[in-house]
């Protein structure tokens, strides 16, 4: 398998802080209301308890991204080296086609350049020799850079409850779900 | 309340499909022998070419770069929205062409069935992944049954009198067929994942669905089985109905990432 980099979101370990969508937008400046990532609560449907549980989400790098497919501009290429989906500002026409399309919401329309624009993967930083923003910002270790040409996690999921599934576009993140704790009762302790 | 920049492509879609539809509706009704002399051809596809230019025009405008527009033709490997533009710009030069080289019958089958292929296409575009509820044929059969309705309703201004029940036939069944097509789509919807559910209840609670589903079809319906005739003023009610519901097909088809972290 050729080298693919992705994201491995851990939300065992996620307590939500949010400190990779602030190392993002500190990187970036993106313009007010634009995210490149965000921090998803699981809804009491999927998690069922008090202490919440997050999907630290950006763009998916996806084998067949939809943006790059429904592009009409080719405004978006993937690269040999890595697999990261590049958005190139310039070619962009603005006309907001991959922001519908992308199942996953990873494309931004930008109101100040009139143009879409979405996460790099931090791609400047990683020829550099450094790790994307997101992931070196965070304080528990959930959210890490991995390569699925290496990647060996026997427990990892794909497509955990609470992202949508879509295999035909082979998205490269992959995750580790939370776990409910375990409440010990008073009767537990006898 | 709905995004701008979607205003101009609720235009460029009613309004392409309406030239479409006036042009499958030219090339049926003049298939057969008629009694009467057709108004002006030359006029009526001067118009059609007009009203189809206009709307490209008017879907320039939705762009972030119109100047960059020439771009979007880039990625015909891949991209419905790159086929598109290249059909429907085939298809405003072939009613150019059609309106100034002659109305000759090949002319017209040909403009007719390059609007059926640009439709399509069109549908293509606006069915991706990421809109479950519309991730199949229903943009088509959409756009399909608002480019009949609209160019049998609008036709008729221009048809001679003999013409006239076969246009009032034409639309009593894309009427029908739209009123089932429209009311049932919520319905099956409802019964679908999350975000497929959710597209069908904000269907349901939209005015300006109901608004399309009463103005756009059930009264223009009546009216004709009532009147037996299309009477001039429908066409106007016709469109009016068609925009309302082009509105809410833009704003109340519900994208996948709402509703990441809960079930989909």
């Amino acid at each position: 398998m050729k080298k693919q980099l992705g994201f491995y979101v851990d939300a065992k370990r996620c307590i939500g802080c949010f400190a990779c969508a602030m190392a993002c937008k500190n990187q970036y400046h993106q313009a007010s209301g634009v995210v490149w990532r965000e921090v998803y609560p699981l809804k009491e449907e999927i998690y069922p308890h008090h202490e919440r549980a997050f999907y630290s989400l950006s763009c998916n790098h996806c084998e067949h991204a939809a943006c790059m497919e429904v592009c009409p501009a080719s405004a978006y290429t993937k690269r040999e080296r890595d697999g990261v989906v590049v958005h190139h500002q310039e070619k962009c026409i603005g006309c907001a086609n991959c922001v519908r399309s992308c199942p996953y919401g990873a494309p931004r329309f930008n109101p100040v350049t009139e143009r879409a624009e979405k996460c790099s993967l931090c791609w400047q930083r990683l020829d550099a020799g450094l790790e994307p923003a997101c992931v070196k910002s965070c304080p528990t270790n959930a959210l890490r850079l991995i390569d699925l040409a290496t990647f060996n996690e026997p427990n990892a999921l794909q497509f955990p409850p609470g992202y949508p599934r879509m295999p035909r576009l082979n998205p490269s993140t992959r995750f580790r779900q939370a776990e409910l704790p375990k409440i010990i009762k008073p009767e537990d302790m006898e | 309340m709905i995004p701008s920049m979607e205003l101009p492509l609720v235009f460029f879609t009613i309004l392409s499909q309406l030239a479409i539809g006036l042009t499958l509706l030219y090339a049926l009704r003049t298939a057969g022998p008629s009694v009467e002399p057709e108004a002006s051809a030359k006029t009526q596809w001067i118009a059609f070419t007009g009203i189809l230019a206009f709307s490209l025009i008017v879907s320039l405008t939705h762009l972030g770069h119109p100047l960059l527009a020439p771009r979007a033709v880039l990625n015909l490997s891949t991209a419905w929205l790159s086929w598109e533009i290249l059909t429907f710009l085939l298809l405003v030069a072939l009613m150019a062409a059609t309106a100034y080289l002659g109305v000759t019958r090949g002319f017209v089958w040909l403009t007719a069935a390059a609007g059926f292929i640009a439709l399509f296409v069109q549908g293509m575009v606006y069915s991706p992944s990421s809109f479950p509820a519309i991730h199949n044929v229903l943009p088509f059969a959409f756009f399909l049954d608002t480019a009949v309705i609209l160019g049998a309703g609008t036709s008729a201004w221009f048809a001679p009198k003999d013409k006239q029940p076969l246009l009032r036939w034409i639309l009593v069944g894309a009427l029908s067929a739209g009123l089932l097509l429209f009311l049932a789509a919520p319905c099956i919807w409802l019964s679908g994942g999350t975000a497929m559910r959710l597209t069908g209840l904000a269907y349901l609670a939209s005015p300006l669905y109901w608004a399309h589903i009463v103005l756009g079809l059930a009264v223009p319906l009546a009216v004709i089985v009532i009147a037996r005739r299309i009477p001039s003023w429908l066409p106007i009610l016709l469109l009016a109905g068609a925009l309302c519901g082009r509105v809410a097909f833009y704003l109340d088809t519900i994208h996948t990432g709402v509703n990441i972290g809960g079930l989909q």
